[in-house]
């Protein structure tokens, strides 16, 4: 209760000093004022359009962040258990994963020019490294006793592999995903200004080239609100379906 | 029931190579309780861990029933000290123990029945829907204890199981499994650096000498009367005999 009246008032704080600077000390061209975005974004809204930017860039985020994810789980999980793939891959690895989405994005519009494919490969790109970095990571850590006390009850290589070593790792695999998460919805942004002509990314660069500020701005607070959004809601699937898996960590 | 003969094991190679143990001989009967007592680092931990088929003697055999040991297997069940990182976290007491029935392939139908039988043994039932970080040191060691018990082995081998306990905590483990040990017949290898635990516990005290090349120095046989209380003379010169053998 405490927190949520701090969260509310330390924004009504933040956008109460925004108006008055921005009415009174800065320059309302550079840095509208919050009252003026609202009245931008109120047609906005009523016409669609944010919501078809925000619709078109969230399908972006989401066939990349699931693909990537699943790549990154399958692939994390084989270097994590089989010590000839990681002696092989985890070079390669270390040294791709300094190649952010945003670094790619000049070859991917010549590999798959600016339609929706290099986008999904993109966010699919940022994800598929973190997601896999941590799965490994999680896989590796599950603890040995662990796996041999249940050997010595009679598990099989396959039910230590299920029943053990990936629950184990899930908390790792969750967090992964959910930094994951956070950077898909950051690289989205620069690929669409770079390459699009649709989303979030490409309403900013729009905007931007016709000098309406405060057209910017209602892109800004959206791509806060869309983020702060959707990691609520991965929080909240995780402590439904998840929470006996990430809560012990508090045990060891 | 359990023969170890000659049994040595050998980690790393040429510079780095280290002898954990040499010339291991020991033997168990069923029902035996032995402790293995030795300072830390003595391999005692080793030769446990080779027993339970977890890790390869380097030479030498080790035969469990008259078979040789090769790989775990469920007629001889580990029990670790950290119950924490044993036990699987995600699932409550109850789940801990029907995880070991899923494993062991017995059918469904049987299951609630084991499950119960031994939650009470350990008297646990009613703590049967906590998961291990809700319940105490001792309780989870207990769980380990009945998780073991579920697939019914033949021999408990303990890697100083109570030794992250507090004091009174441990006191009270010790009857509880000498009460267990007593009902079930079991057969137990029980690791452990204390010389009052294994005082209070063995039927027979192995005393091993610190690596590298340990073996085993010498092999106690103790006859005194259950519950043994440290302040009985008897026992008193035993703790100091065995004391003196080790320092």
């Amino acid at each position: 209760m405490r927190a949520a009246a701090f969260f509310v008032g330390s924004i009504v704080i933040a956008f109460a000093g925004w108006q008055f600077l921005s009415t009174f000390v800065f320059n309302p061209f550079l840095i509208p004022p919050p009252l003026v975005v609202l009245e931008t974004m109120i047609p906005m809204v009523k016409s669609g359009e944010i919501f078809r930017h925000v619709a078109i860039s969230l399908a972006r985020v989401g066939v990349g962040f699931v693909s990537g994810c699943a790549a990154g789980i399958v692939l994390g999980v084989l270097l994590g258990r089989i010590r000839l793939v990681n002696d092989l891959l985890d070079p390669i690895i270390e040294l791709l994963r300094y190649l952010s989405p945003t670094a790619m994005i000049p070859i991917a519009v010549i590999w798959f020019g600016i339609g929706e494919t290099s986008k999904y490969f993109l966010i699919f790109w940022g994800t598929f490294f973190i997601v896999l970095i941590n799965t490994t990571a999680g896989v590796m850590r599950a603890p040995i006793i662990r796996q041999r006390a249940a050997e010595c009850l009679g598990a099989s290589e396959l039910q230590i592999f299920l029943l053990v070593v990936i629950p184990s790792a899930a908390p790792y695999i969750v967090t992964g995903m959910r930094i994951a998460m956070a950077s898909s919805f950051m690289s989205i942004i620069p690929a669409e200004i770079l390459a699009a002509d649709s989303g979030i990314g490409y309403l900013l660069q729009h905007s931007s080239i016709l000098l309406q500020t405060n057209r910017i701005f209602v892109a800004l607070l959206t791509i806060c609100v869309i983020g702060f959004i959707f990691d609520r809601l991965f929080r909240m699937a995780v402590d439904r379906m998840l929470s006996r898996y990430m809560s012990y960590i508090a045990l060891t | 029931m359990l023969a170890v003969r000659n049994v040595s094991k050998v980690f790393g190679a040429e510079a780095d190579r280290y002898v954990a143990l040499d010339g291991i001989d020991l033997s168990v009967s069923e029902g035996e309780l032995v402790c293995l007592l030795g300072p830390s680092g003595c391999g005692k931990s080793t030769l446990l861990n080779i027993l339970a088929g977890f890790e390869q003697a380097s030479g030498g055999t080790v035969q469990f029933d008259g078979a040789p040991v090769r790989g775990a297997g469920k007629d001889r069940v580990m029990f670790f000290q950290d119950a924490g990182a044993a036990l699987l976290p995600w699932y409550s007491a109850e789940e801990n123990v029907r995880f070991a029935l899923r494993v062991r392939k017995l059918p469904k139908e049987q299951w609630p029945a084991i499950i119960d039988k031994y939650l009470a043994m350990v008297g646990l039932a009613e703590h049967r829907r906590k998961f291990p970080a809700q319940l105490s040191g001792g309780m989870r060691q207990r769980l380990q204890i009945a998780r073991a018990l579920a697939v019914e082995p033949k021999a408990l081998l303990m890697d100083e199981p109570f030794g992250a306990l507090d004091a009174l905590t441990r006191r009270r483990m010790h009857g509880f499994l000498l009460d267990i040990w007593q009902r079930t017949g079991k057969t137990i290898v029980f690791v452990t650096h204390d010389i009052a635990e294994a005082v209070t516990l063995a039927d027979r005290i192995c005393l091993m000498s610190v690596g590298p090349g340990s073996r085993i120095t010498e092999v106690i046989d103790v006859d005194l009367p259950r519950p043994r209380d440290l302040g009985d003379p008897a026992a008193g010169r035993l703790f100091k005999r065995v004391e003196g053998l080790l320092m």
